[in-house]
Order: structure tokens, then C-alpha cells, then sequence
């Protein structure tokens, strides 16, 4: 574990070197940029939020920040204020379909979209984790925690309203589609996009009510992990912690919940939420410099299988220590 | 006493103090914002003010109806609710290849429905309006959950895309149809036998039923009246988001409440009148799009926008007080 946690340290480091070698020479000086996130209250948000806007700063340019407060609609009402203010660029952070006519409207009005974590035909570039990768390593991961047969009940609210959920989900049932022995509980449970742990906990227990014990191996979370919060508390409230739970996003709270004892939240797949803010503020400033951007730009994620793995990502991820 | 030594001066000063504010935060924001005062970020205020003044009216007639005694009084919670379960209706019906007039048809049967049993909870049963509407808000979002399953709907109607896109001269087509809907609404309270009686009941309701009223009946009107804005706000819900996405509720009832009270703030008699309703709604919307456009830092607006409600209505309540 210690060899694997420092090549995932030197990883880290590597890449956070090329991003500063990136760096020399790009400016936004003198350039207003829209920085619009659809909430602050969880990790993922925020960190995206504050690497984007700190990136600016730091390559000279103002930052117009707007947040949506966990509820898609202000947040996509958002980027017309944006408009308005007449911002030379804006960074788009998550949204659901609402947002596509306001990136239309601000593109059309010549004010170039860069989105984080939503592909769009309207935008420049996108910056996201390799949510492909994240789709198959959950299957995987969940897969040989329940010895390959067993019952799974999935939160997945958002398959079919954000592209990358479409994806995370979708690569999931497709890699179980060569375990026949896993059987996916239908129907399947829709979290809340706000207040998702606690929505999640009394979906859980609602549903461990259902079904008695040994008849329910897994829970997983489709697209992110803030639901598994509740889900492990209702488990652990239930006293139900033979059911494993994965999840994807693997920030600094689920990490510390899979760190601990016996913890039945076993895999995840970590994301560099600040790294892809800021990868997405570069995006802005390449754009300026006259580069041409692919389409989608890559940040690299970090599987995390178990408890061990989960403590090494935590210090490699630059979160502090776990041991 | 001392105190009232000289009451017209302080008075006076406690009576214009919400109107001070918001000239001196606006006038603060447009000398800060870029492009704040352009016809372009005016259209913005009253385009994404629209479900919020409209929804703020049909409170503004359960106010009215029922009196503004926030705890015994008339209010209505649930018309958000309303709003976006209509939305949702309306949403699956059209993701599931039906038609237009029937996703319309069975939205407004529902909201007709949360408006009637409000009604009956309210004066046939004779629980309290805050309570009722409260549960009935928690009621109608879980009803909303189970229609959409607590997903996300993308709609690509054309008369929704046209609400959302379509121009008359420039100017978005919801503001003048909301005007519209406002000047009816205003001829509905000031200018009908009902809207009259409705006004009179809220006043004095021994008063109006010692003249005879149907209280009972006034007040159940109001709150179909209501439920109808609720329906009405749908489409705009519906607009903004091209869809319906869940959770939009929490913010409108947010907005509706503040909107609404604030507007008592700009009445004569610090009463919710439908006009101070609708320029709260327009307020609320020109202050938060204000202080997003001049870049304040995000995790600090919730604290700016609360303290400044909560000096308003403040001083809203000194004022009334000096009265009594």
C-alpha cells in the first residue's frame, strides 16, 4: 500500500507540475470571467468552484462568481446574469438540461463557454474526470466485493438528465452485464439532487424495510457518493452492515467514512474536483492565447478499493492523514 | 413621554427606512454592477421574476382574504408546490408522447384539487392556514416525486419553447402576458363584488359576517385563487427551465414569502397588497441579480440578502407599531 500511495503521490505531484509549466506564459489580465457553479454545499462543488476562481485570480483576471445553491434552475438563470454583465468567458460548473439555451444564448452573443462535467454543443471544451474509466472501475470493484452474484439496489436519479451520470451508470450495467448472477432491484431509487444524504438514509432504511436480511448484498450510488452518506447511516443504524455500498466521487468525507473499521462502504473512484477547476481556468486562458482545445479535457481519477487504498488516497490526494 | 416627543420626524423616518434601503443599495448596485442599469439586464429582472410575481399574487389574495396575522391569518405555502407539481404533470405527460391540451387540462384538475382541499381544511375543518399549507406543500412534493420520479424532464413543447424564446418587440412574450395576467388579477380584487368581499373579510371578518358575507365561502375562493396561480406559474416554471427538474419548489417558496411581505413594506398601511406583491417579486429579483452581477463572494449573499429582508420587515414592524 505505502509503494502504491507514493506512485499515487508522484502522480499527484506530476500533474500539479505540469499544470504549474502550463501556467508560464498564459494570462487572463484585464479579462472578466464567469465562474457559474449550481451549489457550494458539497465538497465536489466547491472545490471545482474554488479552483476555477483561484486560477483565474491568479492568471490575472476577475472572477464573476454566481451560485446556483444546490437548484438547477438558478443556476442556469444564473449564466443570463452573466450575459448581461457582459463577462468575456464563463466556466459552467455541472447543470442539468436547463443550461444548454443560456451556453446557446451565450454563445451566440460571442461569449465563449468552457463546462466542467457537462458536455455541451455549445461549449469550447469540457473539463471532466475520465468517467469512462469511473463507470467500469465501480462495476468492477462491486462485482468481486459480492463475489460476483447477489441483489443491488442503485440510487440513479440522474442517468438520463446529465451526460456524465448517463455515462458513470451506463458503463456500470454494462460491465454487470457479464456477472448474470447480479440482479439490479427494480425499480430503481432516485436521491434528491439537494439534501442528498439525508433523502438517501431514509430511502435506504424505507427500503432495508423491504427486504429482510440476505436479500440485499448491495447499494450503489450511480453517479456521485454524497447519497452513500446516508446510506451507510442507515445501514450502520439498522445494524445491516453486511451490504456493501460503492459510489463514485471520493472526496474527503466518504473517504473518511471508508477508512474506517468495517466500514461497508468498500470502492470508489476518487476525482480531483480542484485540479479540474483549474485545468478548466487554463482551458479559458489557452483559448485566449489563440490554442485550439479538443473538445474534452481529461483529469486523472484515483480507484479506491477499500479501506486501506481509501486512507492512501486521502493523504494523496493532499486531504491530510487517515492513519 | 419622552418617546413621542417628537413622533412625526421618527415616524416618518421608521416609515420610509425599507424604501431608503432598497434605493440605496440599487442606486449601490448599478454604480457597481456592470451594465446593471441597461434595458438588457431590466428585461432579465422581469423575466426571471415571472413564476415568483405570479404566485406571489394568488398569496396576496389568501392574505387579503384572510387577514395578515402571519400565524392565524390567511397564507397559502403551498401554491410553489402546486406550481411545480403542474409543471411535472405537465412534463410527463408530454415525455410520454401526449398531448398538449390534456397535459394542461390534467394539471389545472390538480391544482384545482390541492386549492379545494385546502379550502375544506381551512374553513370547513377549521385548522389553521399555516399548518395546512405547510403539510400540504410537503403533500403536493411528494405527489410531484411520484409523477416524475424525482427526475429530471426535458421539454421541447413549442408553445413552452415560445414562452421561454418568443419576442414581441424586443420584449421577452412572458412579460407582457404576466402584465396581462397582473392588470386581470388587479381588476379581479379592486373592481369585482368578490374581490371587494374577499378584501372586506381579510379586514374585519365579525365585521364582514355580521353584514352578511359568505366568509367561508370568500376565503375558500381565495385559495382556488391561489392554486390557480400555482397552475398559471407552471408554464413559467416550465419556460425558464426547459423542463421540469426537482427541487425547484424550495427556492420559489423562499422567494414567495420574502417577496410577498416585503411588498407590505411598500403599502400605505404595511399591508400584502397585490401590487406590493408583485414589486417585492421584481425587487427580490433586481437585488439578487444585482449583487450576482457585481461579484459578490457567493458564500457571503445568503447572509446579505437574509439581514436585509430582515431590516425591512423590521422596520415594517416598528412602523406598525408606532400605529397602534
Amino acid at each position: 500500500m505505502t509503494f502504491k500511495s507514493s506512485i499515487l503521490g508522484l502522480a499527484v505531484v506530476a500533474l500539479s507540475t505540469m499544470t504549474a509549466q502550463a501556467d508560464e506564459g498564459l494570462s487572463l489580465e484585464g479579462k472578466r470571467i464567469g465562474v457559474a457553479v449550481v451549489g457550494t454545499q458539497h465538497f465536489w462543488d466547491r472545490e471545482a468552484f474554488n479552483g476555477a476562481t483561484s486560477t483565474v485570480e491568479k492568471l490575472g483576471g476577475e472572477v464573476v462568481p454566481v451560485d446556483g445553491g444546490r437548484d438547477n434552475q438558478v443556476h442556469a438563470d444564473n449564466h443570463d446574469v452573466l450575459l448581461t454583465s457582459g463577462v468575456d468567458a464563463v466556466i459552467s460548473i455541472l447543470g442539468d438540461g436547463a443550461v444548454e439555451p443560456k451556453f446557446e444564448a451565450l454563445k451566440s452573443a460571442g461569449i465563449p463557454v468552457f463546462t466542467v462535467d457537462h458536455p455541451s454543443p455549445h461549449a469550447v471544451n469540457n473539463t471532466t474526470s475520465d468517467n469512462y474509466y469511473m463507470g467500469t472501475t465501480i462495476g468492477r470493484y462491486m462485482a468481486d466485493a459480492i463475489g460476483g452474484e447477489g441483489k443491488v439496489a442503485v440510487f440513479n436519479a440522474f442517468e438520463n438528465a446529465l451526460r456524465i451520470c448517463g455515462i458513470r451508470t451506463g458503463l456500470w450495467k454494462y460491465v454487470l452485464q457479464d456477472y448474470p448472477g447480479i440482479e439490479i432491484i427494480q425499480p430503481e431509487l432516485a436521491e434528491e439532487f439537494a439534501n442528498a444524504p439525508e433523502d438517501a438514509r431514509k430511502q435506504t432504511l424505507d427500503l432495508l424495510s423491504q427486504y429482510p436480511e440476505g436479500t440485499i448484498d448491495a447499494i450503489h450510488v450511480g453517479c456521485w457518493d454524497q447519497p452513500a452518506i446516508g446510506v451507510v447511516q442507515a445501514l450502520e443504524e439498522t445494524g445491516r452492515t453486511d451490504i456493501i455500498v460503492t459510489a463514485l466521487d471520493g472526496g474527503p468525507d466518504t473517504l473518511e467514512i471508508m477508512a474506517e473499521d468495517g466500514s461497508p462502504f468498500v470502492a470508489n473512484v476518487a476525482q480531483q474536483p480542484n485540479l479540474i477547476g483549474s485545468t478548466a481556468a487554463m482551458n479559458v486562458a489557452r483559448h485566449f492565447a489563440g490554442e485550439t482545445l479538443l473538445p474534452q479535457t481529461y483529469v486523472d481519477v484515483v480507484p479506491v478499493n477499500g479501506a486501506e487504498e481509501a486512507k492512501a488516497a486521502y493523504s494523496s490526494l493532499g486531504y491530510g492523514s487517515l492513519e | 413621554m419622552a418617546e413621542h416627543g417628537s413622533p412625526g420626524r421618527l415616524s416618518r423616518l421608521v416609515d420610509t427606512a425599507p424604501l431608503l434601503i432598497f434605493a440605496l443599495l440599487l442606486a449601490y448596485i448599478a454604480f457597481e454592477a456592470h451594465n446593471f442599469f441597461s434595458l438588457l439586464s431590466f428585461k432579465l429582472i422581469l423575466n426571471q421574476s415571472l413564476p415568483v410575481v405570479i404566485i406571489c399574487m394568488g398569496l396576496a389574495f389568501v392574505v387579503m382574504a384572510g387577514g395578515d396575522d402571519v400565524v392565524s391569518g390567511g397564507i397559502d405555502l403551498s401554491i410553489p408546490a402546486t406550481a411545480v407539481l403542474c409543471a411535472g404533470i405537465i412534463a410527463q405527460w408530454l415525455a410520454t408522447n401526449g398531448s398538449l391540451p390534456v397535459a394542461v387540462a390534467l394539471a389545472a384538475g390538480a391544482a384545482l384539487l390541492v386549492g379545494a382541499i385546502n379550502a375544506l381544511l381551512v374553513t370547513r375543518i377549521g385548522m389553521t392556514p399555516l399548518l395546512t399549507t405547510l403539510s400540504m406543500f410537503v403533500a403536493v412534493v411528494g405527489v410531484n416525486n411520484v409523477v416524475t420520479s424525482s427526475r429530471r424532464i426535458n421539454v421541447s413543447d413549442p408553445v413552452i419553447l415560445w414562452l421561454r424564446d418568443g419576442q414581441i418587440a424586443g420584449v421577452p412574450v412572458g412579460i407582457p402576458i404576466v402584465a396581462l395576467i397582473a392588470l386581470s388579477f388587479y381588476h379581479l380584487a379592486h373592481r369585482t363584488r368578490i374581490g371587494l368581499n374577499m378584501q372586506a373579510v381579510g379586514g374585519s371578518r365579525d365585521a364582514a359576517e355580521t353584514s352578511g358575507l359568505d366568509v367561508k365561502k370568500l376565503q375558500s375562493a381565495s385559495f382556488i385563487l391561489a392554486a390557480t396561480t400555482g397552475f398559471i406559474a407552471s408554464f413559467f416554471v416550465l419556460a425558464r427551465g426547459s423542463g421540469s427538474s426537482p427541487g425547484v419548489e424550495n427556492n420559489l417558496m423562499l422567494e414567495m414569502v420574502l417577496a410577498t411581505f416585503l411588498g407590505a413594506a411598500f403599502s400605505g398601511r404595511r399591508v400584502v397588497t397585490l401590487w406590493g406583491a408583485v414589486l417585492g417579486a421584481v425587487l427580490v429579483a433586481a437585488i439578487s441579480i444585482g449583487f450576482k452581477s457585481m461579484g459578490v463572494n457567493v458564500f457571503w449573499t445568503g447572509l446579505i440578502k437574509g439581514s436585509l429582508i430582515l431590516a425591512v420587515v423590521a422596520f415594517g414592524a416598528l412602523a406598525q407599531r408606532g400605529r397602534r
